[in-house]
C-alpha cells in the first residue's frame, strides 16, 4: 500500500511569505466495515475487498499568507478547515502538494493538549509547557504570569478534576497565550470563559492583531473575523471559493444557507 | 528521525515531562502508591519460591538459588512491562498524537522509562537480597549493565514494531499477552538451564540462544554465581554466542525503520 505525500518544508528567511500552500490535496481512507482489527483485515485481502472508503476532504488548495497577516478561514462543518490547518501545523501529511512555513509556527489545535484530571494544576501547566516546548526555567519564569492571567491562584494544588470546565480552559488559554512565534495557528479558541475573561481574550487578540506574528485563524464567528482579520478565505468541500476581504467572505459565508 | 532532532533540547524537556507524568499516574489512587513498583514483582517472586523451590525443589545445586530466581523474575518483569507498555503507548497517547506535532518515537521511550525505573529500585532489592545471601561483590557485578541494555534495546525494538502495527489492529496487544504467557516458560526462569540439559543438551543450547534467556543468564552470572550457564561458556562455538545478540539488534533496526515509515499516518489512524 503505497500512498503519494506531498512535502512540507520549514525555513527561515528574510521573504515576506509565511506560508505558501501550492494545490494541496488530503484524502482520509474511512473504514466501511464496523469491525476494526486483524480478522477483518485478512478477510477483506481474501476476498479483494479494500475495507475503506476514501473520503476527499481537500482538492487542490493554492494560498498564500504574507507576514504580519491575520487570515480567517472559515466554513463549514466538514469543509475541511480543521483538516488544512493540522497540515499547516505537521500533525497530518500532505497528500500531494507543497507547503512551505518560514518561521517558528505554534499551533493551537486545541486549548490544555495534555491536560490530566488526575494530576494537580502545577503539574499540568508544566506538562501542558513542555508540549509547548518551554524548558523548566522558562516555565518557573512564567509561572506566576499564568496563574495571575487564569486568576486561579487558589486552586494551584487542586487536581484538575476538581475544576469546573471553564476554569481548566481559563488556565489552559492562559499557558497558551504565552508561547512565542512567528506564526500562530488557531482554531476555534477566541473567547473562552465568562465575560470578564472574555474581555482579557480578547484584548490579547487586539494585540495579537498590532503586532507583527503570522496569525491563522479557524471560525465560525463572523464577527471575529470581521473585527481581527484583514483577509479571509471561504473553504467549501475541500476548496477555496473565495478569498479576500473580511467582509466579503463573511458575507458569503451567510449565503452559503440561502 | 535524523541523529539532531533526536535528542534537542525540547524533545528531552517532552520526554521527561511524559516518563514523569507516566509514572506519577501509574500509582495515582493507590494506598502505597510508589511501593507497589517493589511489592509486585517481590509477590511474583514469593509465589514462584513456593511453588517451585520450596515445592517442586527446582533449585537444584545452584547457589544462592532464591535470589537468582528473584533475579530472573525482576528481569522477566522489566521485559514485559517494557513491551506491553510500549506497544500500547501510541494508542494511549492517541489524544497527544492527534493535537500536535512532535517526533512519535517519545512517548514509546517515555513509556517504557516508568520500567526502567521501577527495574532499577528493584536492581537495589535484588543487590540487597544477594549481599544477606551471603553473595560477594565482585567486579563481574558491572557485566549486568550490557546485558541489562540489550534486554531493554530488545524490548525497545519489539514496542517499536509491534506498536506500530497496534495502531491499526489493537489485536497485537491481545495476541503479544498470550505471547508473553508462552515466552515465559520458553525462557529459564523458574527452572535452571541444567534441569533441560539432562533430558537434552540441545534443547538446553537452543533456549539460551534466545535473546530474553541469553541476557538473564548474563545477569545472573554477573551478579550472583559464576555456575550460571551462559551463552559464553556453554555453546560450542563462541561464534553462536553473538546470534542473540544479532537477532536484539535486528529487531531493534526493523522496529525503528517500520516505525519511522508508518509514525507519519499515527494522528490520522490512531
Amino acid at each position: 500500500m503505497k500512498r503519494s505525500i506531498g512535502t512540507r518544508t520549514e525555513i527561515q528567511t528574510n521573504g515576506d511569505v509565511a506560508i505558501s500552500v501550492k494545490n494541496l490535496h488530503k484524502s482520509f481512507k474511512l473504514p466501511t466495515e464496523q469491525a476494526f482489527g486483524l480478522k477483518q483485515a485478512i478477510f477483506n485481502r481474501l476476498r479483494g475487498i479494500k475495507g475503506y472508503k476514501e473520503q476527499k476532504v481537500l482538492r487542490g488548495l493554492d494560498f498564500e499568507v504574507k507576514k504580519g497577516d491575520f487570515l480567517g478561514i472559515v466554513g463549514r462543518n466538514g469543509s475541511g478547515k480543521s483538516t488544512l490547518l493540522k497540515i499547516l501545523a505537521g500533525i497530518y501529511y500532505p497528500e500531494k502538494g507543497e507547503i512551505t512555513i518560514d518561521g517558528t509556527l505554534v499551533p493551537f489545535i486545541e486549548l490544555g493538549v495534555g491536560f490530566n484530571p488526575e494530576l494537580t494544576g502545577r503539574e499540568n501547566v508544566y506538562m501542558n509547557g513542555a508540549l509547548l516546548g518551554f524548558s523548566n526555567e522558562e516555565m518557573d519564569a512564567m509561572y506566576k504570569d499564568i496563574w495571575d492571567f487564569a486568576e486561579l491562584n487558589d486552586f494551584q494544588d487542586q487536581k484538575l478534576k476538581n475544576y469546573s470546565s471553564g476554569m481548566q480552559v481559563r488556565l489552559a488559554f492562559s499557558i497558551a497565550i504565552r508561547a512565542q512565534g512567528d506564526i500562530l495557528l488557531l482554531d476555534e479558541v477566541l473567547a473562552v470563559g465568562d465575560a470578564a475573561f472574555q474581555q482579557k481574550c480578547n484584548d490579547y487578540f487586539a494585540n495579537l492583531k498590532k503586532s507583527n506574528q503570522t496569525i491563522i485563524l479557524v471560525t465560525h464567528s463572523m464577527a471575529n473575523v470581521k473585527k481581527f482579520c484583514n483577509r479571509a478565505i471561504l473553504i467549501e468541500d475541500g476548496k477555496i471559493i473565495k478569498d479576500g476581504d473580511p467582509k466579503k467572505v463573511a458575507d458569503a459565508y451567510t449565503k452559503l444557507w440561502s | 528521525m535524523n541523529i539532531p532532532r533526536v535528542l534537542n533540547r525540547k524533545n528531552r524537556i517532552l520526554l521527561k515531562e511524559l516518563t514523569k507524568t507516566d509514572f506519577k499516574l501509574r500509582y495515582q489512587g493507590s494506598v502505597l502508591g510508589y511501593l507497589w513498583a517493589l511489592l509486585r514483582p517481590l509477590m511474583m517472586f514469593a509465589i514462584l519460591y513456593i511453588v517451585f523451590a520450596k515445592l517442586l525443589r527446582f533449585g537444584g545445586d545452584i547457589p544462592h538459588y532464591p535470589v537468582y530466581l528473584l533475579c530472573g523474575t525482576t528481569m522477566w518483569s522489566f521485559f514485559t512491562e517494557c513491551t506491553s507498555q510500549g506497544i500500547q503507548a501510541i494508542v494511549n497517547r492517541g489524544d497527544l498524537l492527534r493535537k500536535i506535532s512532535f517526533p512519535k518515537y517519545i512517548v514509546v521511550v517515555s513509556a517504557t522509562l516508568t520500567a526502567v525505573i521501577n527495574m532499577l529500585i528493584n536492581l537495589v532489592v535484588i543487590i540487597i537480597f544477594a549481599l544477606i545471601n551471603g553473595v560477594t561483590p565482585t567486579w563481574s557485578w558491572f557485566l549486568i549493565i550490557p546485558a541489562i541494555l540489550e534486554l531493554y534495546l530488545l524490548s525497545l525494538g519489539i514496542a517499536f514494531l509491534l506498536g506500530s502495527i497496534n495502531v491499526k489492529y489493537r489485536d497485537i496487544t491481545s495476541i503479544w499477552d498470550v505471547l508473553t504467557q508462552a515466552l515465559f516458560y520458553a525462557v529459564p526462569i523458574i527452572y535452571p538451564v541444567s534441569m533441560i540439559a539432562t533430558s537434552s543438551v540441545l534443547a538446553a543450547k537452543v533456549i539460551i540462544l534466545n535473546p530474553i534467556s541469553q541476557a538473564i543468564q548474563d545477569i545472573r552470572f554477573g551478579l550472583i554465581t559464576h555456575e550460571t550457564i551462559t551463552t559464553w561458556n556453554y555453546l560450542d562455538h563462541i561464534i553462536l554466542a553473538f546470534i542473540p545478540i544479532i537477532i536484539t539488534f535486528a529487531i531493534l533496526i526493523i522496529g525503528a525503520l517500520v516505525f519511522r515509515r508508518k509514525s507519519k499516518f499515527f494522528a490520522e489512524e490512531v
